[in-house]
């Protein structure tokens, strides 16, 4: 049953997909009629941008096949080929990084260093929560086949969203995203808060979709165009109170999707209900591709609402690492907590984005990058404890230090990052957020920044005093009865494999940062875009 | 590279516990740790062979980039200033270690973290560059939460958490006052360096000292922001105690004359006035409060408060004379404090209990705890400033110092010392005179207190005889860092 729905949904979703593909290719045609006609002549198709996504779209497809082959087979090959997918995606990746730039699709796609820095960062993450699901999904009886196929699915809409530079295609890749991530966080549909989840998730997101739509269509109804830089460059000359609802609209539809307060209300609830692994992804690969369409539609098309998206920005910024920060601090759910955790980072993360410098976008993108480490060794080490004691309980985890030391270890170095404690990963990206919006005189961002790190501590300390602190007769039930560790169980290598992979990135990354910071600086300087608004912002900083 | 050792074996060293095969015993790993600890002391000790006291500037200079993008460069120096922290750094964190007798709870993460902590103090004392000097500050957070709430007593969870939350406010402060300080001077990197008058309004320029000088008041502690100090102590265990009064406060002291005085010249001499008010109520807040004590503990941590007073005093009045107090008092209050942190550690082992109100006879030479109680009067002596010992040089140093610039806070300052005298003497008499009894009632059939082994006694022999040989030979601190308190001092010529 469960593999009927499923597949039915994502074929609906990529007959979906299909049926846009031919609006997009009207539209930018009608759109590139009224440029001069040599200038299509110069627009090639140039489809080698896309293939990284072809590789993960070929592991999808491959992992489909095999799952027609009964669940034994795919439980066999599933994994290697989402392995081999994800790794070569990411191979195909770093031949992109600095190539030079041309857009292809007709405008619609660019692989623009931004856009791969982003990619990369969302294909790990599916990579990383592949390798932790594996036990997670055998455990609770869902089929390994779909559940890597809808993911991927997922992961494919969110690459494509990174570098989409046309209103249609990043509607497309966006809603590929949705409902692959709709399908995924109502997987385990036997468990009631999984269900609501799912429901929750769809409608809260169906209607960030449709405003999304409305939006889209004003900006097409100013400029006449549905590509992101002659919309710029169209709001550049008229202003009008009509753009600004666009940008209003657009701007939910971005909150929505970096669970930026006042849209996070979905976020705690879907987290709460969906499969950890889903989680994982949801909390780092989606959130990447979200800040990717942030950068995209607010620093590349509303240039001439720079003031007014950094002021909304700034209020989103604030509320949420407040928000996040302080109801983090009365959860009891451990992946309650990670979610108004993950509400907190995004607000940090929007640090960066609101100074619109050199220095903060590459605070960004790095942090971005060090967040997906830390979070998802978060994520493998209360996976791997929700497996061996069903508990996702914080109270659950007093005593942890002695039945379990490899969890207690990964989770306090990856707790003790998020919470920016030198020397670790997530201490040089807050410092670099926190430098550059200094820097830039955003001094009420980083003061709030400073004192919610400060709360925050608090809350990812009372983890760690639960399970280090505790004495072994205090230790909770579960605990007490904590079963034996065995790695030779189907897909425990794997796991252990990312977790203390994540968590070694996490602890040393830190002090050999510099390769990290040169790649985030590197990103930013090879993203025309980017430079374009630099370049503007700091003409406005000396007129 | 002689100064990137002081990092390289306390860092190397915890990993080695950490990673050290089989499960060893707790007695062996200590003895590991005390190897280590003994090198790391030894190596600090042999930056005297090249250190020239004569030179006030910066000596054995390491400089090496590291993240570029965020101006934090790895520069470690030392000088007059950094030299006797770091020495005492060496020998309080081997005292620590020694005195660990008792740990049979996880010995391993234990002596790991104390290894860490020395580590990231020396970091703190050498580093060069704000961020730098943050990131050691900020190291030692952890560490020491996990010792207190671990292996500390009872109400170990709130004293910890307490001082975690506390401390982290005072890092979020430092972090954006050193912000501060690089961006709106325009250097971008965050190297230590003054600013000038002109560079910078003097609004500005108190708005940042005053951030810095809060989060350093946090961490030395200053009256109103101490109240985790006494918590902290009475719930940590004696070794941790020793680390955390001798060495971890210097923390707060040395950022206040390296980072307060050093970089914010000009504020600082507007904001003296204050400072020094602050200072004498800091002190005679720490000294009527200990008076009020009956945890021994307790009593001795509200001192410290006092006695941290006494540097501010001193920093305030920035005279050449008062500013050598400073480090003085520095240093002698981390001897002190060791050794009466030994002291009470040794009776709360014995009698089980440091309420003054049980306690009485200790010093009974058959039945007490003689040697005890004898060295808990040196200490005593020591910190009540009685001449012959290092705690008098120091005092002396800051009275003489600060009573010109600033009489009647220095006066105030002095009555304070002399309540010291008093609390002290309240504590001798009510624990170590008189008959020995356990328990008020109890006096008709005294227990027997069993013997203290003379190598139990080291640690605070050994602090009590530096404590003596520093106030009879106070040219041994003070020509160490002579120049570099009168670089640092912003009136010249008071050195009579």
């Amino acid at each position: 049953m469960t593999v009927g729905a499923s597949s039915a949904a994502t074929v609906a979703a990529a007959q979906r997909f299909q049926a846009a593909m031919p609006d997009m290719g009207a539209s930018l045609l009608a759109t590139q009629a009224m440029a001069a006609p040599g200038e299509l002549l110069n627009l090639s198709l140039n489809a080698s941008a896309v293939l990284p996504e072809a590789a993960v779209l070929l592991a999808m497809i491959a992992t489909l096949l095999v799952d027609l082959a009964g669940e034994k087979v795919a439980t066999r090959w599933v994994p290697p080929i989402c392995y081999i997918g994800l790794g070569s995606s990411l191979v195909l990746l770093a031949l992109q990084w600095n190539a030079p730039l041309e857009p292809s699709f007709l405008g619609a796609f660019l692989a623009d260093n931004l856009a791969v820095a982003f990619r990369a960062v969302i294909a790990l993450s599916t990579l990383l929560s592949l390798l932790i699901s594996w036990r997670y999904a055998e455990k609770s009886g869902t089929p390994v086949g779909e559940y890597a196929a809808i993911l991927l699915a997922a992961t494919l809409g969110a690459m494509l969203l990174c570098g989409a530079t046309d209103l249609v295609s990043v509607f497309i890749s966006l809603e590929t995203l949705s409902v692959a991530s709709y399908l995924l966080s109502g997987y385990m549909k036997r468990d009631a808060r999984s269900s609501e989840a799912a429901l929750k998730y769809l409608l809260v997101g169906s209607a960030a979709a449709a405003v999304f739509l409305y939006g889209s269509s004003l900006l097409y109804g100013l400029s006449g165009s549905t590509s992101l830089d002659t919309i710029g460059l169209a709001l550049q000359s008229s202003t009008t109170p009509l753009a600004a609802l666009a940008l209003v609209f657009v701007l939910a539809t971005v909150a929505f999707k970096i669970a930026a307060v006042p849209f996070h209300q979905w976020t705690p609830d879907v987290y709460e209900g969906s499969p950890t692994p889903v989680v994982a992804f949801l909390s780092v690969g989606s959130k990447a591709a979200g800040f990717a369409l942030a950068l995209r539609i607010l620093v590349g098309c509303f240039g001439a609402f720079d003031d007014q998206w950094k002021l909304l920005f700034t209020v989103l910024a604030v509320l949420s690492m407040t928000l996040g920060n302080v109801v983090a601090l009365a959860q009891t759910s451990m992946k309650r907590m990670l979610a108004y955790s993950s509400i907190g980072q995004a607000g940090f993360v929007m640090i960066g984005m609101v100074c619109g410098t050199e220095d903060g976008f590459a605070a960004m993108v790095l942090y971005m990058a060090a967040y997906l480490f830390m979070n998802l060794g978060a994520f493998a080490c209360i996976i791997l404890f929700s497996i061996r004691t069903g508990s996702d309980r914080i109270s659950d985890y007093a005593g942890l230090y002695q039945k379990d030391p490899l969890i207690t270890l990964g989770l306090s170095l990856c707790l003790l990052s998020l919470g920016g404690i030198p020397p670790m990963l997530g201490f040089f990206g807050k410092i670099y957020l926190f430098f550059a919006g200094w820097a830039n005189h955003q001094y009420l961002l980083v003061v709030v920044g400073l004192v919610t790190s400060v709360i925050s501590i608090y809350y990812y300390i009372s983890v760690i005093k639960m399970m280090v602190v505790k004495e072994p007769q205090e230790a909770s039930d579960v605990v007490k009865a904590y079963p034996d560790v065995n790695w030779s169980l189907m897909g425990m290598q794997p796991l252990r494999v990312a977790l203390i992979g994540c968590v070694a990135i996490t602890a040393v990354g830190g002090i050999l940062s510099n390769p990290l910071f040169q790649w985030a600086n590197t990103a930013v300087a090879g993203t025309p875009l980017l430079q374009q608004a630099i370049a503007l912002s700091s003409l406005k900083g000396l007129g | 590279m002689l100064l990137s050792l002081l990092l390289l074996i306390p860092f190397l060293g915890a990993l080695a516990l950490i990673l050290w095969p089989g499960s060893p015993s707790s007695a062996r790993l200590r003895d590991v740790s005390i190897v280590l600890l003994v090198m790391q002391c030894l190596a600090s000790f042999a930056l005297l062979l090249p250190f020239d006291a004569a030179d006030a500037g910066l000596q054995l200079v390491e400089q090496a980039r590291w993240v570029r993008a965020i101006g934090l460069d790895y520069a470690l120096a030392l000088d007059g200033l950094s030299l006797p922290l770091v020495l005492m750094n060496g020998v309080l964190c081997l005292v620590a270690a020694i005195s660990s007798r008792t740990i049979e709870n996880r010995p391993r993460v234990y002596f790991a973290l104390l290894l860490v902590i020395s580590g990231a103090v020396n970091g703190a004392f050498l580093a060069q560059n704000l961020l730098l000097f943050f990131l050691f500050y900020e190291l030692e957070l952890i560490p020491l939460w996990l010792l207190i709430a671990v292996w500390g007593g009872a109400n170990r969870a709130y004293a910890a958490t307490k001082f975690l939350i506390v401390t982290a406010v005072s890092g979020v402060l430092i972090l954006g006052a050193f912000l501060g300080i690089a961006f709106v001077t325009g250097t971008m990197d965050f190297s230590l360096r003054p600013i000038l008058a002109g560079e910078l309004g003097m609004t500005t320029q108190l708005v940042l000292m005053g951030a810095l000088l809060i989060g350093f008041g946090i961490k030395i502690p200053l009256f109103p922001f101490h109240t985790w100090l006494p918590d902290a102590h009475t719930e940590a265990s004696t070794p941790v105690s020793v680390l955390l009064a001798g060495v971890l406060l210097k923390l707060g002291t040395y950022g206040l004359l390296r980072f307060c005085l050093g970089l914010f010249p000009d504020a600082w001499q507007v904001a003296a006035p204050w400072l020094a008010g602050w200072a004498a109520i800091s002190v005679l807040y720490g000294s009527l409060a200990a008076i009020a004590q009956s945890d021994m503990k307790r009593m001795v941590a509200y001192s410290s408060v006092g006695h941290m007073g006494y540097v501010l005093l001193a920093a305030a009045a920035a005279t050449p004379l008062g500013l050598m107090g400073a480090l003085f008092q520095m240093v002698s209050h981390g001897l002190i404090s060791g050794v009466l942190f030994l002291v009470v550690g040794v009776v709360y082992a014995q009698t089980g209990t440091r309420d003054l109100n049980v306690l009485r006879g200790l010093l009974n030479p058959q039945r007490g705890l003689p040697l005890t109680g004898s060295l808990m009067i040196i200490g005593v002596m020591a910190s009540a400033g009685i001449p012959g010992m290092a705690g008098f040089i120091s005092e002396f140093l800051i009275f003489r110092g600060s009573l010109q610039p600033f009489p009647l806070a220095t006066l105030l300052s002095m009555v304070g010392s002399g309540l010291t005298a008093v609390y002290f003497l309240l504590l001798v008499n009510r624990a170590f005179f008189g008959r020995l009894a356990i328990a008020p009632g109890e006096v008709v059939n005294p227990r027997i207190l069993n013997r203290v082994a003379l190598r139990e006694q080291a640690p605070a022999i050994a602090l009590s005889l530096g404590v003596l040989v520093l106030g009879l030979a106070p040219e041994l601190l003070s020509n160490l860092s002579e120049a570099a308190t009168t670089g640092l001092s912003l009136i010249t010529g008071d050195m009579s």
